[in-house]
């Protein structure tokens, strides 16, 4: 079960995935946490299921030291494989005059988490490439496919402890 | 001098939760198209909740919208009920308004703060506001993460409500949980009362159009969850006539269904909501109004972001109120509801943060849901809107137009639209 959001000292990583069940492959984040709800997870691993929410995202970063994002993603593979990089290895394709909610929620939310100087020192996003993004409450073939080498590259970061950053030391993202 | 040409298209309206366009266009001063183009219809769950049982309607609803995760569910929860013949307990209704309050506070302030708030500032989005006023924005940050902590204090989960169930909750929030929040929205006030504050100084646009305002109504509170349909017209309907209120029909250029009563549009939502029920706001939240200006009828659109923001301190303070009336009984756990073997029909509604959401289930004997249907705000307010376009752009012709498209999309945003439901993909070039 995920643990309360609480006022102060929330665990130091923070797993969310994002995307609506409804369609299809976008859904795959929220399966990916619905996967790791059924495990042990060490006490400093927060989990959430983001959903569709955009901007929203940005309240649950603040004192985190390390930010793990699964997403559906248009990354140029084939359908059900995924990427992990951080946003240093990438660009997040849009416009910035014209901000969009709805068109890119995590792009915008990591761009305003960094404004605000909120983002965690480190940040892994594992983008998945999807097949369908139709009104199906149920994952492609590929991706479902996919689901379970997705999990366990999530929980392999998990087990990596977070990077300390210096005081003073730039941050990343 | 006037402008005889205009001709706008905002394509893919910014900053609303959802794709839509805008399309006017003035020739020789005549106003021959003002349209808003949906382009994408949310309608395709229907479909998904037939055939499944009852108790998986709220959780597969709730995934409609990213925003309105909780509304949906209850209202997809109420219908449920109804069709059953399930009494809620008391407690069960007041942990649902406590999670309700929780989500309209969370989609108001996102709304009010991250995507009107720009505009008055001048600058194209939030992110720029982060570097000019970064205290505005983490302000609005703050009472985001206290309402979203609320919510998933009742209902288990941030976004994701999953422990509403048919019948009542499947975890309760313990005492300890609850006074410390109490302590945080008590907190919260300050950060309102600044809210409140920055929003009297904000240059809202002068515009008057009335309409008619739709809303839930009850006689001795707030209404978000259950009462009757009214309207600013005079109108009242049990919940079950819904269909009375809402005749929708199909309009060639969007895939969307328009509604409307009494006139050729009504309008639903916060401002509707501070029309039929401004008596029942909470002294702080009429307080609020006060300093803002506003006493019904307000019947300038814009407001409908101002209206939010005097909601977002209403719920504030009637969440602390229902903490101190849950504490006060104390928490039991209650046995959970159990299929009788009978099914029916029911509506459910509540006022969510964009307004009036109707769902409507058939449930047969076996549990199963035969038939649904949802009627969201947002197309409640098409009709609406496309009214109020074509009052507008008569009134700012003279303006350039560069202007006249910002009014617009200022105007649409007011109604803070969810044309949502779409997916969200991130696009990603590597370097």
């Amino acid at each position: 079960m995920a643990r309360r959001g609480e006022g102060s000292a929330p665990p130091a990583t923070l797993v969310i995935g994002l995307g609506n069940p409804l369609r299809g492959d976008d859904g795959v984040g929220v399966r990916v946490i619905q996967a790791l709800q059924a495990q042990a997870l060490p006490g400093d691993v927060e989990v959430v299921d983001g959903g569709t929410q955009g901007l929203g995202l940005v309240a649950l970063m603040e004192g985190r030291r390390r930010l793990i994002l699964v997403d559906a993603a248009e990354v140029g593979r084939s359908p059900g494989e995924f990427v992990r990089f951080t946003p240093q290895e990438a660009r997040f394709l849009g416009t910035d005059s014209h901000l969009s909610v709805h068109a890119a929620g995590l792009r915008e939310a990591l761009l305003l988490a960094q404004a605000l100087d909120v983002l965690p020192d480190e940040v892994i996003i594992f983008g998945v490439q999807p097949a369908n993004l139709e009104w199906s409450s149920a994952l492609g073939a590929q991706v479902k496919a996919a689901l379970p080498r997705l999990v366990e590259a999530v929980l392999a970061e998990i087990a990596v402890s977070p990077v300390t950053v210096e005081q003073g030391e730039n941050k990343r993202g | 001098m006037t402008m005889t040409n205009v001709n706008v298209n905002v394509h893919h309206l910014t900053r609303v939760e959802g794709h839509g366009n805008i399309v006017v266009d003035v020739k020789n001063g005549e106003l021959v198209k003002c349209e808003l183009q949906i382009v994408e219809a949310p309608r395709f769950f229907e479909a998904m909740l037939r055939g499944r049982p009852y108790y998986e309607a709220s959780h597969i609803t709730s995934r409609i919208c990213g925003i309105c995760a909780t509304g949906h569910a209850t209202a997809s929860l109420r219908a449920t009920e109804n069709a059953l013949g399930v009494e809620i307990s008391e407690q069960t209704a007041l942990l649902r308004k406590l999670v309700f309050h929780g989500e309209i506070i969370d989609s108001h302030v996102l709304h009010v703060y991250m995507l009107v708030a720009p505009d008055f500032f001048g600058v194209g989005s939030v992110l720029p506001l982060a570097a000019s006023h970064p205290e505005v924005v983490k302000r609005a940050l703050r009472i985001k993460k206290l309402s979203g902590d609320l919510c998933a204090m009742v209902s288990g989960r941030h976004t994701h409500p999953i422990a509403m169930t048919v019948g009542g909750f499947t975890h309760l929030p313990t005492i300890a949980e609850m006074l410390a929040m109490r302590e945080r929205l008590v907190a919260a006030r300050e950060d309102m009362d600044e809210t409140i504050a920055l929003f009297k100084t904000l240059p809202w646009p002068q515009f008057e159009r009335e309409t008619e305002y739709v809303s839930l109504k009850k006689d001795d509170e707030y209404a978000f969850i259950d009462g009757v349909v009214a309207t600013t017209d005079g109108f009242t309907y049990e919940l079950g006539d819904y269909r009375k209120v809402t005749n929708e029909t199909c309009v060639p250029h969007s895939t969307a269904k328009h509604t409307k009563h009494n006139r050729e549009s009504y309008m639903v939502g916060a401002l509707a909501r501070f029309n039929n029920n401004y008596e029942q706001l909470h002294p702080r939240a009429k307080a609020a109004a006060e300093d803002l200006g506003m006493k019904p009828l307000v019947t300038n659109s814009f407001l409908n972001s101002a209206a939010q923001a005097i909601e977002i301190v209403h719920c504030i303070e009637d969440s602390i109120r229902i903490i101190d009336e849950l504490v006060d009984r104390g928490l039991e756990e209650e046995p959970l509801y159990e299929f009788q073997g009978k099914g029916g029909e029911g509506v459910g509604s509540c006022d969510v943060p964009r307004g009036i959401l109707f769902h409507n289930y058939v449930i047969d004997d076996e549990g199963l849901v035969q038939n649904a249907n949802c009627i969201i705000p947002t197309n409640q307010n098409y009709a609406n809107m496309e009214a109020d376009m074509r009052a507008l752009v008569p009134q700012i012709l003279d303006q350039p137009q560069e202007k006249i498209t910002h009014m617009m999309e200022m105007l649409i945003r007011a109604y803070d639209p969810c044309i949502s439901c779409s997916a969200h993909l991130l696009n990603v070039e590597f370097v």
